[in-house]
């Protein structure tokens, strides 16, 4: 009835069986970096795309790409202008460098970008969106010398890439959780630290939500008390910090 | 609230099926622009049988605002029927322990991310409920490839059963994609992750916070 998959399939199956037993973040990047070799692609950076008011360097969930190549894209400000990056504005579906190469004329300074790339070592790579209905976005990116693009290999990346991304995530957020512990928030709580990160005054807090200013403050004081913070700035910080509240 | 009923429930309930056939038709194909029959403007398919079991989220004023359902793959199983090449692990489709669920809608009044979190758990956490009751072992389905990443988003535990290949779609053929097979094993581990899910748990982005470039990344994976 059902076929019995290539090697791909079977690759890709039993990469997630395996993936789905690690909690360490490090195992699962070696776990990573393992089965990308298989398909060609020596290097990989795995990103998360950063909010407003966030650094790019912030946002790494992996990267294996030299520190040199990383260090001068930052500097240049190359994501503004690489067109592996803006490719992103016409497509959410996977493209791999060529594929941009080919769909159009690419300016000198595109060409450009492209072109260091393979001074450090990749001449092709594909890139992955990751789409979450939460609405954030992550990019898996793997690249290399002369990796395999077949369709097949495309399609096995994708899910590759997906579950990475999220056993990342979740091996970064088990680390942190078990840094300090703190109190979880209260919905409510939550909501009204998230207005005072964008610079709320209680009054106006109250406001928006239709309850007294001296509810909002007292809602603020219990926050404050359970992210340990003095004074509110601090509060916002904590709360950022545990993921009460996002940017 | 989440309400269970059952196909053989249809004649009884006309009200909530109406909606919720009405609600597919709008969802499927005015908006997804799926090739599927339909009349009145009510979607219905030959998986609509009594067999079936329908998960009806309410709001305060009796209106489905979410539903699924889930039918028994030995007699009902869309995967078997019209995509067994999306399945290459060989497992089998149809067993008296695998329900397949379809038409999965959520649409809450109010549509912030938290809403839309909720609304999730709550029509799939009632149905995993009465799967685990049920001592069903798997539930499978068909998804867009790129939905997978929230899928994953309620569970780590989310198998995949093949890789992903083209449905649909073309010219004068809306709709269409990328589309593969899933399964959730029925657990209460996936359940307590649908749970955690729904009720606001930290978000895993919120911490991607590294101080330097592969600082965190294993040092000797670093060339």
């Amino acid at each position: 009835m059902s076929f019995q998959g290539d090697e791909y399939g079977k690759r890709t199956l039993d990469f997630v069986q395996r993936l789905q037993k690690l909690t360490s973040y490090d195992d699962i990047c070696r776990h990573v970096v393992t089965e990308l070799e298989w398909f060609g692609f020596t290097h990989v950076s795995s990103i998360s795309l950063p909010g407003p008011g966030r650094e790019a360097t912030q946002c790494i969930l992996m990267n294996t790409r030299p520190r040199e190549y990383i260090d001068r894209y930052i500097e240049k400000n190359y994501v503004v202008r690489d067109p592996v990056v803006t490719e992103l504005r016409r497509t959410v579906n996977p493209y791999s460098w060529s594929d941009v190469r080919a769909r159009r004329d690419l300016s000198k300074s595109e060409k450009a970008i492209l072109d260091e790339g393979r001074e450090f070592a990749a001449r092709d790579g594909l890139t992955i969106p990751i789409v979450n209905l939460s609405g954030s976005m992550s990019l898996f990116c793997p690249c290399g010398l002369e990796p395999n693009l077949s369709e097949r290999a495309r399609a096995a990346l994708e899910i590759i890439g997906i579950y990475a991304d999220q056993a990342l995530k979740r091996a970064i957020l088990q680390g942190h959780r078990e840094e300090p512990a703190h109190t979880p928030l209260t919905p409510r709580e939550r909501e009204i630290m998230q207005w005072v990160a964008t610079g709320k005054t209680d009054e106006e807090i109250g406001d928006i939500l239709s309850i007294g200013a001296t509810t909002v403050t007292s809602h603020v004081e219990n926050a404050k008390q359970k992210l340990d913070a003095f004074r509110r700035t601090y509060a916002v910080v904590q709360a950022l910090r545990f993921g009460e509240i996002t940017l | 609230m989440v309400i269970v009923l059952t196909g053989r429930d249809r004649r009884k309930n006309p009200d909530y099926f109406d909606q919720h056939f009405r609600l597919r038709h709008e969802v499927f194909v005015r908006r997804r622009g799926w090739a599927l029959p339909c009349a009145n403007g009510r979607e219905i398919d030959q998986y609509d049988t009594d067999e079936a079991i329908y998960f009806f989220d309410l709001n305060q004023d009796n209106i489905v605002r979410g539903s699924i359902r889930i039918a028994p793959s030995e007699t009902c199983s869309l995967l078997a029927d019209y995509f067994p090449h999306l399945v290459e692990t060989g497992d089998p489709l149809r067993a008296p322990d695998i329900y397949e669920c379809t038409r999965y809608i959520v649409m809450p009044d109010r549509k912030s991310r938290d809403d839309n979190r909720a609304a999730k758990a709550r029509v799939i956490g009632a149905m995993l409920e009465w799967c685990l009751r049920k001592k069903l072992a798997f539930l499978q389905t068909v998804i867009e490839t790129k939905t997978l990443a929230s899928y994953l988003e309620l569970t780590p535990l989310t198998i995949p059963l093949g890789l992903s290949h083209p449905y649909g779609g073309g010219r004068r053929a809306p709709g269409g994609g990328e589309c593969m097979a899933i399964r959730w094993p029925v657990s209460p581990q996936v359940l307590d992750d649908v749970r955690a899910y729904g009720a606001h748990e930290p978000r895993a982005e919120a911490f991607a916070g590294f101080d330097s470039i592969g600082r965190h990344t294993p040092s000797e994976l670093l060339h």
